[in-house]
Parts: C-alpha cells; sequence; structure tokens
C-alpha cells in the first residue's frame, strides 16, 4: 500500500433531512476531526442539501478481508431471507378484522 | 421607528447614502474574492484549496447581489460595474486588494479578520430600516457563518503550532491589522445611514469586531500590534497599486472584446 504522506483520513458520512440514515460519500485529509468536518462541508455538502455530517478516523474502521469475500456467498437457496419472498399486506390490520387486506 | 419597504422609496441625501454603502460592501467582496481565488490550484492540500475556492465563489455571489441592488438604484449593471470602472473608481478597503504572495499564513488570517468583519456588518444590517437590505443581510450571513468558522479553525491552529507557523502568523498580522482597521473608515455616508437605522456607525462596527477577534488571536497565541494606525484611502478611492494590477488580471478578459457575448 502507498504511504499517505498528507494528514490522517477521516472518512465523511451525510445526512440529507433529519431522521434518514448518515450515508457514506467520501474522505478528508485534515490534522483533527473538527478540521475534517470544516473541510467536508465544502467537499460534499456544498451541492446536495446536508442536515448534518460525520467524520469518523479511517484507522478507526476495522473491516473484512476481501479473501474471505466467499463468507458472504449463499450455497443454498435462502430466498425466505428476502422480503420479496412473501406477501405484504397494502394495510395494517388494526385486530378487528375491519381493515385487512382485499 | 420609521423602516424603508422599497429601495425606490429613498431620496436625496439618504439614497446617496446607501449607494455609497452598497458599492463599499460590493466592493470589498468582490476585491476579496478575487483575491482568495487565486490559490484554486496552489493551496497546501485539495481540501483546503477546494474549501477556499468555494469560499472565493460565495463572496463573489454576494459582490453580484449588491451589485443587482445597486442597478435597482439607477447604478449601472453589475458587469459593467465589476468590468469597466478604473482602480480609482473602485471603494473597496485595502485588505481586500493585498497581494497573496504564496503566504497561506497571511491568506488565511485575512480571510478570518475580513469575514468576522462581515459578520458583524451582515449582523447589523439584518435589522437595517432598509428591508430589501435586511433581508439580503439576513440570507448572506448563514454562508458567512461558515467563511468565520473556517477562517477561526485556521488561525488557532497555524497560530501556535510550530515555531515556522507562529512567526509567519505574527507577521501576517502585524501586517494586516492596520488594513482590516480600514474596513471601517468612515465616511460622509455614516450620520445619514445611521440616523435612518439603515446602518450602525463604523466606529461602532469597529468596536465590536475587535472585541470578536481579540480572544481568537489571543487563544492562538498571537499578539496584536501596540498602537495601529488605520490605513484608511479606499473608501475614497485611494487604493495600493495592488489594485490596479489585481484589475488588470479580472478585466483582461473583457477588455479584449467589450461587446462579446457569452
Amino acid at each position: 500500500m502507498m504511504t499517505d504522506t498528507q494528514w490522517p483520513v477521516f472518512e465523511v458520512f451525510h445526512q440529507q433531512a433529519r431522521g434518514e440514515p448518515h450515508v457514506y460519500v467520501g474522505s478528508v485529509h485534515a490534522p483533527d476531526a473538527e478540521m475534517a468536518l470544516l473541510l467536508a462541508k465544502e467537499q460534499y455538502a456544498r451541492r446536495q442539501a446536508c442536515v448534518n455530517l460525520w467524520v469518523v478516523p479511517a484507522d478507526a474502521i476495522t473491516a473484512s478481508a476481501y479473501e474471505d469475500a466467499d463468507i458472504f456467498d449463499r450455497s443454498t437457496d435462502k430466498s425466505y431471507r428476502e422480503s420479496w419472498g412473501y406477501k405484504t399486506p397494502k394495510t395494517i390490520s388494526s385486530g378487528d378484522g375491519k381493515d385487512s387486506e382485499k | 421607528m420609521s423602516t424603508f419597504e422599497t429601495l425606490e422609496s429613498l431620496n436625496g441625501r439618504l439614497r446617496g447614502a446607501v449607494v455609497d454603502l452598497l458599492y463599499r460592501l460590493a466592493d470589498d467582496d468582490l476585491i476579496a474574492g478575487h483575491r482568495n481565488s487565486e490559490w484554486t490550484g496552489l493551496a497546501p492540500i485539495l481540501e483546503a484549496d477546494i474549501a477556499f475556492s468555494s469560499m472565493a465563489q460565495d463572496e463573489m455571489g454576494h459582490a453580484l447581489a449588491y451589485y443587482q441592488m445597486l442597478h435597482a438604484l439607477g447604478e449601472p449593471d453589475p458587469d459593467t460595474l465589476a468590468f469597466t470602472r478604473q482602480s480609482r473608481d473602485f471603494r473597496c478597503a485595502s485588505l481586500t486588494c493585498l497581494p497573496n504572495h504564496h503566504d497561506w499564513a497571511f491568506s488565511v488570517l485575512r480571510q478570518f479578520l475580513y469575514d468576522a468583519a462581515e459578520t458583524v456588518r451582515l449582523t447589523a444590517l439584518s435589522q437595517s430600516a432598509l428591508l430589501p437590505l435586511a433581508q439580503l443581510a439576513t440570507k448572506l450571513r448563514s454562508e458567512e457563518k461558515y467563511h468565520l468558522m473556517h477562517g477561526r479553525g485556521w488561525v488557532l491552529r497555524l497560530g501556535d503550532s510550530t515555531e515556522e507557523s507562529h512567526q509567519r502568523m505574527q507577521a501576517a498580522l502585524t501586517n494586516l491589522y492596520p488594513h482590516a482597521l480600514g474596513l471601517f473608515e468612515p465616511t460622509a455616508a455614516d450620520e445619514p445611514l445611521a440616523q435612518a437605522r439603515i446602518c450602525p456607525r463604523e466606529e461602532e462596527l469597529r468596536r465590536q469586531w475587535e472585541s470578536a477577534v481579540a480572544p481568537v488571536l489571543a487563544d492562538a497565541g498571537l499578539d496584536l500590534p501596540e498602537t495601529v494606525q488605520p490605513i484608511h484611502g479606499g473608501r475614497s478611492g485611494g487604493h495600493p497599486e495592488a489594485l490596479g494590477q489585481l484589475l488588470n488580471d479580472l478585466q483582461l478578459v473583457h477588455r479584449l472584446d467589450p461587446v462579446a457575448h457569452w
């Protein structure tokens, strides 16, 4: 791996509206977390709407190894784990039988 | 207290005072924005480059908004104002036009001192009795809030990071402070603007600015020069040679073909 001679790397997560998940958008180099937030604002939030940013030191992340990617493979049919494998009611039943699915 | 709902409701001496104020605001932003844009592609690291360039665009956007207001008051259109006036026609303070000399310490300190002044001024103008100006100031203030956070972040870190960074920042402060005070050069417009509650007197804004920047500079380990003579002249068209050179760059393409359509 190439040695990075710049400041430490912070990974940046962007939230478009309150209640939405923070989504990973990229990284910035910065001397500390506060400056990372200031610099991330112009890199990642100057075009799309934003209400909140997270920055996380890249070295705080523990990642799985790509050579172990086969652990995510499915050897047998696991469609029962997918929501599309089931019929879903259009309305939630209140339990009194009045608004059950047609 | 009377308010002015529209620009058209201004008359006589007060109208002239508002025009004077708008030229100062617009020219400060255009020239500061142009100077800061000279770092595009050259700032110390990519992230700093993008942030600084983006803020330079913000300042030019603010200048355009003020030029449009001037145009509504009967002055020439924004392009004519930006691209055809001579140095002596500009009303910017000297702080905005000083060359960067490839010194990042100088440029981020100027950005901090300038945007602290903008924040003070826009906060005051957001309460202006001239409602279109109050609305514009309120709108521009959120971008200035970020600019101030950015400048403060750099000043606090470079002020006492290494021996070299401290020395560069201290030298920049000693150099820049008298020019920064020139942002508050009094003009004949002060009295009518203050009496009409359109903009506070420059000396009042200067006091607010001094109490805003002093604690940050102290936290950064930087010493204010002991006696300072503000550098005035910009508000009446007296500028350092550097402004003429900057305008040569800024207006170069326009001069090649003044009637070209883009």
